[in-house]
Parts: C-alpha cells; structure tokens; sequence
C-alpha cells in the first residue's frame, strides 16, 4: 500500500516553538524531525513500501515522486522552504491525481497528512471548503472521498487544546470522515517538544506501518515471515458480520492444487512472503541505521545459508506448477504461489480470497476439500491425467443447457425451421425432430402459448401433403402422429397437456 | 449488496384473470417459407402471444438471468393470481430454476377467458406475496442460527414484482394500500412464529401492461415511499419487446448489473464456412466487473455506447485473439458470473461454446490513445462462465528482492524434486457431503492432520539426511506416515529392514552425507549406523500411532543390534557421531556450510576410501569443539569411552588440568557424594518432614 506523505509548509509552520532552552525551533522542525524519524523506520523495517512527498500551501509541489529510495525522501525534507496559506482541497485534488496517475484508482493507499491545524483563513481555507461542498457543480467536487481506497492520518504539530479552541478539530474530523473514515488524527500530546513530536510519529508507526510478522507451518514444517504489504482486516458484511477479519498470525498450509485447476482466482490482494531469520532484533524506532546498515549484510549472508522453509516450498511450488493453498483464520483461505517478474527474479506470493468458505466455486467449499488419500481412488488418475477440478454446479447455467427464448421472433423462428428441417428428413432424423418438437412443446405449455402449438401442427400437417413420392413411408405416419399430439397439447387438457411427458415417436415396423 | 438486502427474496405476482388471455397484437411470422419451396403454398397466418404469454417469458427471462448470475442465495417465489393464488415453488433452494418454475406455469396453463371476471383479482396473489416475504428462508435459518445471540442481524427485506393490467391510477393506489395493509397485518403473525420474520423493508414493483396499439390508462411513477416499510413504484408497458426491454432493465437495477459487449469476434458465417465476419455479443454481470472504470471515470473511453430507444448503458470491450493458457495464473481482482441478454443468438452460442469448451479470452480496454490495455478475461470453470477483471494498473510489489536473496537463499542442496512429490501426495479433492458427517473432522482439519505426520520428520536439505536418498528405503517412509497400516504394510516395512540388513552385511555403499565432519568421510560401517539411527528417528515419529506401527519400530531396533565385536568397534567412532548429531540439531552456521561442501567432496573420495580400510578416528586433523558443551556432560560421556579407544593429547591435558585443578579446592559436597554426576537438591525438606513437600502442604491443614 504506497504512501503518499502531505507536508504543510505555509507560513503559519513556521512559528516559533516556545521552549525554555536556549534553542529555539519552529513547527516545521518538529514535523521534519517527526518524518526523519517515519523514513528511518520504513528505511529499515518496511523498505518495500513506496512512498511519495508532496509539499503543499495555496500552491502544491510533488518534490519527490512514488520511490523505495529512503535518502532521497529525508533528503528533500532538509531542503523544504516556506510558503503563503494553507490551502487543504487543492492540495488533496493533487493527492487524488497523483495516486491515480501512478497506481489507478483500486490500489488502497495511505495519506500522511502534516500540518500544524491553522488550515487557512477565508477562500480555499478547509472551513470554507467544507461549508461549501455542498453547493457545487461536478465539475468542482471536493476530491474527498478519493476514487482509490484510502487511509488518511493527520499528523497535527499541535497539542488537542489547541485545536479544540478553534473549530480546527472539528474540521479535521470532518476531513477524515469524508475520507471514508479510514484513519486517524494525531495529536501531540503534552508540550510541543521534539520528545512529544516522536512520540506522535511513533503511535503511527505502531499504527500503521508495524511490520506483519506471521508463522508459515505445513504441518511440522515452518518458517518465520514477514507479510507484505500488511494483510488489512477486511469487513465481510456490514450487518450480518460487522465485526472485521483479520488475518491470522499462523498461516496454515492445508493443501497443494495444480495452476491449471485453481485457474487465475480472484484475490482480494497479494502478499510477499519473505522469510525472517527468528532471532533477528527489530529496531523498533529504527536509531543507528547507519551502523546496521554495515552489519547487516553479513547477518543476512549468515541467514542466507541456513536452510529456510519459505525457499524449498518456493522452490518446489515453481517447479511443479502448484500452489498451496493456506488458511488464514476461522473459514478463511489464500493461497501461496511462486512470481517470478520479468528480471527471472522470482519470490514466494500470498494472495488472499473473499472471506468465508466457499471464495471459489470452482473448487466449491474449500472446508469440504479433503486428501486424496482418503478418496476411494486417486481422483487424479494413475498418471495425473484427470483432475477432481473443477466441481461442475449441480444445474447447469443457461447457456449451457440449450433453453428456450423467445423474446425476438428470430428465437421463435429458428425453433419452428429446425422442427420443419428435421422432418423432411425423416425417418432419418426421427430422434433429432422430436427432441426438437418437445423442447417446443415444452416452452409453449409453459408460456400459455397453445396457438403456437396448433400452428405447429398445421404446419407439419402440410409437409406431410407435400412430401415427394420417394419419400420413406414412416415420414408421413410420424408426421401426422406429431401434428395430432400437438393439437391434443393445444387443448390444454391435463392429460395431453403435461409438461413432464414427452411426445414418442410412433412406433411402425416396415421391415416386413 | 448485503446478504439480505431486498435482492435476498424476490416475488412475482402475475396476474391470471381473463383479461390476459387477450392478445398482444404483437405478430409473429412462423411460417418463414425457403424460396425453394414458395411456389404455391399460401403461407400460414402469424400468430400473436397473448398479454399472459408475454408476462410470462418476459418474468422467465428475468429469472433466468437472476439464476445464471447469482445461483445460490438470491431467490424467487412465483405466485399466479386469479380466483385464488396458486404459489408455484417456495424458498427452498431445490425448487428455485428456470425449469422448476416453468414446469409450474405449465400445470396452471393460460388463462381461461370465460372465467367470471368479477370473482378474479391480483389481490389473492399480492395477499400470498406478502406473507411469503414473511416465510424464512433457508440461510435466513442458517445464519440465525450461527449468530445465535446476534441474530438480529438477519434482516427480512423483499421486492415484490406484480405484472398485472390495472383500470386506472386510482385502482393502482387501491394496490399499493392493499399491500400496506397485509403487510402490517402479516407482519403482527410472524411475530408469533418461528419460523416466519416480519417485513422490515418492501419494493413493490408495479407493471402494468397493455396490448400494443393501445393508450395506456396508468401512468408511470418514479419510486416512492409509501411508509418506512413500503416502496413502490409503476411502470407502465406496452406488451411485447417493450416489456422485455423493461425487465432487463430492471433485473440489472435490481441485482447490480452492468452490461459488457464483445467486439470483433471472429465467427465462422453459417453459409460461407470459409469467411469470417466480426460479432459483438452482449453480456450482462455484476457491475463490479467495471468499478475500475466508473471509478477512474473512464466509463467514456471505454466506450460506452447508448444504445438506440434504450435507455440502456453498455462498456465495449474487444476480442483478443486467445493466446493465454491455463497454467498461466493472472493477477485477477474479481470473477463474476455472467448471463448473455440474448442466449440463443448464433454468435452468443458461439462465444459461450468456444469458452465452455475450456478456452479463455482476453479482453482489450478500447483507448483512444492507442495504447492496448487487457483489462479482462472470459473464462469457463465447471460450465460456468466468468468474467475476470485483470489488473492492468502498476504494481505496488514490483522489484520485489528475490528468494535466493533471503533468509535460507544461499543453500542449494533443497529437496526440491522430494518437496514436488511430497505437494502431489498431499493434494486435495473434493469429499462429497454424503461423506463428511461419517468423520469427525472437517476434510480440511484431516489435510492438516495428513500434513502434520508426513512431515513429524522431513529434513529439508539432500546432505542432512540419507535414508530419502536412498531407493531401498522408498516402501518403508511412504507406508509409515499412514494413519494406520494393514498386515501387508507391516510386512512390507519388515522386508525393507531385511533388505538394508542384507545391504549392510554386503557392505553396499550408501549415500551418506558428511556433516560436521572434515577431510575424510565415515567409514562404511559408520555411515550405516547413521542411516539406522536416521531411519529409527523417522520410525519413532509414528511409533506411538497404533501397535503395527510400534512393530515396525521393534524391527528395526532387533534387526540393527550388532554382534558385540561389532559393537566395540563402533564404540570408537561414536563421540564422532555425537558430535555429528549436535551439528544437526544446532543447524550451525559453519559446520553446515563446510558440511555440503564437504559432501561434494565425500562424492569423489567414497570409493577411494572404500579400500582404505581402517582411518583412525580421532585423527588430530578433527579436533573436538570441546567448548561447545558444558563440561559436566562431556565428563559423563568421556571416560567410559576413553577407556577403550586411545586417547587424545588434549583429553590426557584436560584430564590433567582437571586433576591439578581438584587439589586446590575443596570439592563441592553434592558433587562428591554425586551419583552419575547428579545430585539431588534440597533433600532436607524430604528428611525433615518424612514427605513429599506437597503432601506435606495438605497433611497440615
């Protein structure tokens, strides 16, 4: 999930923090320390994670676009400058265009949004955004709710009194709301101090961007994980199921399936699964990076050579063609598969189903999938010629099963010539034409359409007048027994007209 | 859509009276003559479907597309009105289906015009409508059920379809407060059962129809509310295509559904067999299947087309010849059912035989940048026919670092073609339900179980383990693991213990590793007491499953018993193999490294060493990692051992040291008056009280 970090740097960021050291900072220090202190932590515990640094006053600048390059974000934060007002809705209408530009409008993303909660005086102010969003055209809608899923927090370098004096809590909690609801607002709490501004970077840390740390078993084989990006909890149901599904810290592998049969399934979202060494310490606030930086390759070399279960399952996933599926909590499945992109790099995937047991019908109801050593026989043959997948629905869908349409007259026609074609070329087509003519029965019974069934009649009626001489004497007595059944269904009686019975040929012997 | 939102249970309510016997006036030719046989044959006269006729297979066609998109849990309850109500199925899943429903419509028949229209009303099938929607379906029961003590949550919404031809506006409202009425009524009944629910939410959906040709005496109305109970709203329609215009248009409102057209198929032409002319088809699905162009505001590029006196929206999308296959796995971010609007049109048979014959399709995103984006990909999976939305959008996990850059990365002597074989005998399949209550555990939980003894003992590298490098071993590991083993089994398993016993006495070569060790490997006899051990560790996983598995294990510790010269010369080697099997267990780092180097080593020198027939063993060149235990526990190992074999440099120091060493202090009393270098602390609470300590506790109170 990227994020996209939203500084303030009106001028307002910039007023004097009252401390009683000889030092003196501006809030826009407090801010900058505060996200020196985010970069590291994602620098060394969630590295994979892209992110983005946009500044913004009445104007917005994107100083550094989507990148994994940690340096270049702390870097761009040393050379921020002041400017005028604060103006929130142009800057989140960057936002928007920004995050859709480079991932679309499905992929989730987080927005960090810095500011210290003056937001603005008079037009293009967040109060004045707010109290008119109402009134406007489409052309001019307030960019929240963003297309994309999204996580706003607010970072405020402003303790709660303050904001609560003004009407800036107020607003900001209006903001979040718009937003869908997803995220929070951080406040510092205390003094403005730079202890007080980490430990408010910290709670969003902890908040949001922990790393997931999960157990891989297949039965007595496991490994440590780190799951990335960070399996999100997910809302089956609003009403029946309110209560949001997280997944599990154990991820149990059940069972293995061919490519073939699970057949590209629809994820919910991908997961790298990168195997961790157990003992490794994880720096918390993420201090001393330098110094880990020189350590870590050997620590990752001497990690590197110890046998790990994530590599032989990856391995053997890749070459056999299989993935394995895994549960990842009550009535909860994803499944583990080898990616390889397009450098030959290739790397162990989770990607995780719809919630409940039944996610795929193809494979039907997963707690229902059992092994094959228990089946009666191997129902994937001697010699791994059949498959036991996919599981056929018990009634067929329409399309599937030849039904009878007749919305548009071409429906209609088409029905009566095949019956009409069939019969000019009996006996041959003796088991053809009345396939045919009780379908036709059929839908007729069914849609009260008896006048279509004396019609059908005359008509066969009239092909018997006019058959040639050459033509095998069955044809006539088959087309006349039809034409007399029809006429019978016609009436409506019960006994003629059920919709169970089907019209038999008439049985003749012209072999003697 | 929520589980049980009015979409959860729908009814039709046709009206049945003599009036709808009347024709459509809508004329359909049957009689389409070949040229070849026109001459002098005065064609038949068409014929018209009666209004009932059209209400009919225009309801059926609604049906018909509700089941092929959402075939379990969005139901349908069709009820006919005349004298009385006939009720042609229930909730119950076996009986919803197009043929269930048809099979009913065709015992009640057309209607019969000379029935008294003054006894016939739509009011008996509304009454029976109405207190259906209070009748509890079946996972309205299921889910009740599992939230137990939240099953409020389980909401009782429905949507009423009524086809009728009403008098006027006024006898439209007469209908509406009708509904109201029973509703109210109906739902103080459900209060006192089980298995009834009252209504929290109705749409009434009111059609009214009339024969072409004429004017329509009801005039239509947008929803409205009529109590916070009750929505309704009128549709008045001409009989005929303008009602199945107006059905599909309300089963996609109703349902969720956006419409896709396929463009440019490739179609044989029936006559030409040779040419090929391009068909669009239409399909309808849920319109998930296009949130990433409503969201994204593409709706436009993607070709929306309005399509002629409709006020129906469709998103083109474009055939690309098919060069996808199944062992492919696409990023996909959502399947959906679809339904073709018109199914038994040549080019929709065509597309949906081409994929039920288990071909896929990938689909274009028209641009008009000219940049070709695949979006989306129709694919058949058991008869059923989906379309997959493909991820077109950049990748939040691209450059991702690769496997063999983590943790375990470095090794390369995985069992990978083991692990593959291990994947196949654990693959699933479907149990039937007829099955699954003969077992306690779900299928699933048995997977697991099966999971949890095939690997109880599975080394994961080829030089940490010998006896799966080993073909003579192959019946014995795959008949263990089982939950239980036949006679047969246990005799199998006995004769791979005969065969490894004759292979020892021949002196036959195994594919031993040589972890831990360096320069030259074990000697032969050694390297098949590893295997026996190996092979016992394994057998003791699954010892304590059932006796026959314990026989398995006892032949294998009778069989491995030595001669005692044998024994004695095995003694020597053992503080080797101590070593060997701490390496093993402490995965060290550097051993294990040096350790399949090594076994690359040991490949070429196996035979040469074959002649040398005695190494000695604690040859300087292998010194003991003597820090590597605590030294209490190397005393207890050494001096039986050092009694027999000659004895290091370093040992005869260590001894010496040790001795010195004990002179200068007094020796700690509980280790001088150990036993086996054990002594057991605080044996005073034992004397003084003549107990156990915690019987003590009891008896004093």
């Amino acid at each position: 999930m990227p994020t996209l970090v939203l500084m303030d740097v009106s001028l307002s960021m910039t007023r004097p923090v009252s401390l009683d050291g000889s030092e003196e900072f501006q809030r826009k220090n407090l801010a900058v320390h505060g996200l020196n202190m985010l970069f590291e932590h994602m620098a060394s515990n969630y590295r994979l994670e892209f992110t983005a640094l946009m500044a913004f006053s009445s104007l917005w600048e994107l100083l550094v676009s989507f990148t994994r390059d940690y340096n270049a974000l702390q870097e761009a934060l040393s050379n921020l400058e002041d400017y005028d007002k604060t103006c929130i809705e142009s800057a989140l209408q960057g936002v928007s265009n920004v995050v859709q530009q480079e991932w679309g409008s499905a992929c989730p993303c987080q927005v960090v949004l810095v500011t210290d909660g003056s937001l603005g005086i008079g037009k293009g102010s967040l109060r004045h955004s707010l109290q008119t969003m109402k009134h406007r055209g489409d052309d001019k809608k307030f960019p929240l709710p963003f297309p994309f899923p999204t996580k706003l927090y607010i970072m405020c370098v402003a303790n709660a009194d303050e904001l609560q004096m003004t009407d800036a809590m107020d607003n900001l909690e209006e903001l979040l709301h718009l937003s869908g609801g997803d995220g929070q607002i951080f406040t510092i709490e205390g003094p403005l101090c730079m202890k007080g501004v980490q430990a408010m970077f910290g709670r969003l840390i902890d908040y949001a961007y922990s790393p997931f740390h999960a157990v891989l078993h297949c039965g007595n084989l496991s490994s440590d994980v780190q799951v990335f990006p960070r399996p999100e909890p997910v809302v089956v149901d609003d009403e029946v199921e309110p209560m949001p599904r997280a997944v599990s810290t154990d991820l149990e592998i059940v069972g293995f399936i061919e490519i073939a049969d699970i057949s590209s399934p629809p994820v919910i979202s991908r997961h790298l699964v990168l195997p961790i060494a157990v003992n490794k310490e994880v720096d918390e606030v993420g201090t001393g990076a330098t110094d880990e930086l020189e350590e870590e390759p050997s620590a990752s070399q001497m990690a590197g050579k110890n046998p790990n279960f994530c590599v032989l399952l990856h391995g053997s996933l890749k070459v056999e063609g299989m993935v394995a599926l895994v549960q990842l909590g009550p009535e909860w499945y994803g499944m583990l598969y080898s990616q390889a992109d397009s450098k030959k790099k290739s790397n162990l995937m989770m990607s995780l189903f719809d919630p409940g047991s039944g996610p795929l019908p193809w494979l039907g109801n997963i707690s229902h999938l059992g092994p094959i050593s228990e089946a009666a026989e191997n129902p994937y043959g001697e010699d791994d010629s059949k498959s036991p997948f996919p599981v056929q629905p018990q009634v067929k869908r329409s399309y599937a099963q030849n039904v009878t349409v007749w919305i548009k007259a071409s429906g209609l026609q088409t029905d009566v010539q095949k019956i009409l074609r069939n019969a000019r070329k009996l006996p041959d087509k003796t088991q053809t034409f009345y396939k045919e003519l009780n379908r036709l029965r059929k839908a007729a019974l069914a849609f009260g359409f008896s006048e279509l069934l004396k019609v059908v009649a005359d008509l066969l009626e009239r092909e018997c007048t006019m058959l040639p001489d050459s033509a095998h004497p069955d044809a006539a007595f088959q087309l006349s027994h039809a034409a007399q059944q029809l006429k019978l269904a016609s009436t409506g009686e019960s006994q003629h007209a059920d919709f169970d019975h089907n019209i038999v040929p008439m049985h003749t012997d012209f072999s003697s | 859509m929520k589980m049980f939102s009015v979409s959860h249970k729908t009814v039709f309510v046709v009206d049945h009276c003599p009036y709808m016997s009347e024709s459509s006036r809508q004329q359909v030719e049957c009689d389409v003559l070949t040229k070849t046989r026109a001459q002098g044959v005065i064609p038949l006269a068409p014929v018209s479907k009666s209004l009932w006729t059209c209400a009919v297979e225009c309801s059926m066609e609604y049906c018909r597309i509700l089941y092929d998109i959402y075939p379990k849990d969005k139901l349908v309850n069709y009820i006919v009105s005349d004298s009385e109500f006939h009720i042609l199925n229930t909730w119950k899943r076996e009986e919803q289906g197009t043929h269930e429903l048809m099979s009913g419509l065709a015992s009640v028949g057309p209607p019969n015009p000379h029935e008294d229209p003054e006894c016939c009303s739509i009011l008996h099938g509304l009454f029976a409508a109405v207190e259906s929607l209070c009748i509890i379906t079946e996972l309205q029961h299921e889910r009740r059920a599992a939230l137990m003590d939240t099953a409020e949550r389980v909401a009782n919404r429905g949507r009423i379809i009524c086809l009728t031809n009403a008098k006027s506006d006024t006898s439209v409202r007469m209908l509406e407060d009708y509904v109201q009425e029973t509703i109210l009524e109906q739902n103080k009944v459900a209060a006192s059962s089980d298995r009834r629910m009252a209504i929290q939410q109705c749409e009434l959906v009111l059609l009214h129809i009339y024969p072409q040709g004429e004017d329509t005496l009801v005039s239509d109305r947008p929803k409205k509310e009529i109590s916070p109970l009750l929505t309704s709203e009128v549709h008045s329609v001409r009989a005929g295509r303008h009602l199945a215009t107006k059905l599909n248009i309300l089963v996609q409102q109703h349902f969720d559904l956006a419409s896709t057209t396929i463009t440019n198929i490739p179609m044989k032409e029936e006559q030409h067999a040779n040419t090929s002319a391009n068909y669009d088809v239409e399909l309808l699905h849920h319109k998930d299947a296009h949130l990433e162009f409503i969201k994204s505001g593409d709706l436009h590029m993607a070709g929306t087309s309005t399509r002629e006196n409709t006020l129906k929206e469709t998103v083109t999308l474009k055939w690309c010849t098919p060069r996808t296959n199944s062992i492919e796995l696409h990023y996909c971010t959502g399947a959906y059912r679809i339904s073709p609007t018109d199914v038994n049109s040549r080019p929709s048979s065509c597309l949906t035989n081409f994929l039920l014959n288990g071909r896929s399709v990938l689909l274009e995103q028209p641009r008009k940048s000219g940049s070709k984006v695949i979006s989306h990909m129709l694919s058949s999976h058991g008869g059923e026919i989906f379309l997959h939305v493909l991820n077109s959008n950049r990748s939040t996990l691209e450059d991702p670092p690769s496997i063999s850059e983590g943790c375990g990365g470095r090794v390369t002597d995985y069992r990978i073609t083991d692990f593959g074989e291990f994947m196949r005998e654990n693959r699933l399949t479907p149990v039937s339900e007829y099955f699954i209550d003969s077992f306690e555990k779900l299928p699933v939980e048995r997977a697991k179980a099966q999971l949890e003894r095939h690997t109880r003992y599975w080394p994961m590298i080829i030089s940490q383990t010998t006896i799966f490098n080993m073909q003579a071993v192959v019946p014995l590991a795959n008949l263990i693991v089982k939950e239980t083993l036949t006679e047969e089994d246990v005799l199998t398993c006995q004769k791979t213990v005969y065969n490894l016993v004759d292979m020892e006495r021949k002196n036959d070569p195994l594919p031993i590793s040589t972890v831990g060790s360096r320069g030259k490997g074990p000697k032969r006899d050694e390297q098949y007491r590893i295997m026996w051990n190996e092979l016992e560790t394994l057998v003791k996983t699954h010892a304590a499953a059932s006796d026959r598995h314990q026989r398995v294990l006892d032949c294998i510790t009778a069989c491995r018993s030595k001669p005692p010269e044998e024994e004695e010369r095995k003694k020597r080697g053992r503080k080797r193999e101590d070593r060997e099997d701490r390496a093993e267990k402490n995965g060290s780092k550097e051993t294990d490294d040096k350790g399949w180097q090594d076994s690359e080593r040991l490949k070429g020198l196996i035979d040469k060493e074959d002649q040398e027939s005695e190494v000695i063993k604690d040859s300087p060149d292998s010194p003991e990692p003597l820090n590597k235990k605590p030294r209490l526990s190397t005393e207890e190992v050494q001096p039986p051992e050092r009694a027999k074999g000659p004895v290091s440099l370093l040992t005869m120091w260590t001894n010496r040291i040790t001795v010195a060493n004990s002179r200068k202090h007094q020796e700690f009393v509980g280790r001088a008056s150990s036993v086996n270098n054990k002594f057991e602390l605080y044996q005073h609470l034992k004397d003084e009280n003549g107990m156990d300590v915690h019987e003590n506790g009891k008896a004093s109170r």
